[in-house]
């Protein structure tokens, strides 16, 4: 795990540098290692973190985006300005970190709700009118995060 | 491959105009974020990805997928900072209807 963190940083500095003499390569092998030396180890979360899972959430996640960022257009673009703010809050049994930063920011990136505040099993949302959270509220978003970190269920 | 990065690019930047309209329009702080996250999440992704499309598999193209995942990670979090920011500091949105 440790050794697959470096070689992904030394991958990072390889695209980012573009140069490839001994010199350069050797001081990205030596910078990546010290950082995943120094750094403390991985994460719990992480441990049950699905590649599988990841990899079918972000076509997904697309999708929603494009949709509903096609339905905020309409809505800026409406003459009448047909806008409902409102704030909810959005009971979830996700607890963990990991899980909780996915979700707020899966929110955060679809046009149409905003992560107001997060907290342990609650969310605050601000939606920019009632079709833009009908998802959020059917608790989609929160099973495919979860399955991402393949929650079982007595963490509840 | 060039007409889809010309399709990528058009869109992306209908997008940007939209956002910038939204910002103009929109009444307050929480609406207008929704602006932003429209230019942030679908107008420059989109530039960016029609970018990709356009260099073909190169360097460049790495690069350009590194900052298309950077602005996925980090501008949700500025948003979310800014809109958390207007909250706790007593901002309401104008029409509030809380659930």
């Amino acid at each position: 795990m440790r050794f697959f963190a470096a070689f992904a940083l030394f991958v990072l500095w390889l695209v980012l540098s573009a140069s490839y003499n001994v010199l350069h390569m050797a001081t990205g092998a030596v910078v990546a290692s010290m950082v995943v030396w120094l750094s403390p180890t991985a994460a719990p979360h992480l441990r049950q973190f699905s590649w599988w899972a990841a990899l079918m959430y972000v076509p997904w996640l697309i999708v929603r985006i494009l949709k509903s960022g096609f339905h905020v257009s309409r809505l800026i673009l409406d003459p009448a300005l047909p806008i409902a703010p409102e704030l909810i809050q959005h009971k979830t049994k996700l607890s963990s970190d990991g899980e909780l930063v996915v979700l707020g920011n899966s929110i955060t990136l679809t046009p149409g709700t905003i992560t107001v505040e997060v907290a342990p099993g609650e969310l605050i949302v601000h939606a920019l009118d009632a079709p833009s959270c009908v998802e959020l509220k059917s608790g989609l978003f929160d099973e495919r995060v979860g399955r991402l970190f393949s929650v079982k269920e007595d963490q509840k | 491959m060039t007409w889809l990065a010309i399709f990528l690019i058009v869109l992306g930047l209908f997008f940007l105009v939209v956002g910038s309209i939204g910002m103009l329009r929109l009444p307050d702080v929480f609406s207008r974020a929704h602006a932003l996250s429209l230019t942030d999440s679908l107008g420059a992704v989109l530039v960016l990805a029609g970018l990709a499309v356009y260099e073909g598999f190169s360097m460049n193209f790495l690069r350009i997928l590194v900052v298309l995942v950077l602005v996925y990670l980090l501008n949700p979090v500025i948003s979310h900072a800014t809109i958390r920011a207007a909250y706790r500091s007593g901002l309401r949105p104008t029409n509030k209807e809380s659930k």
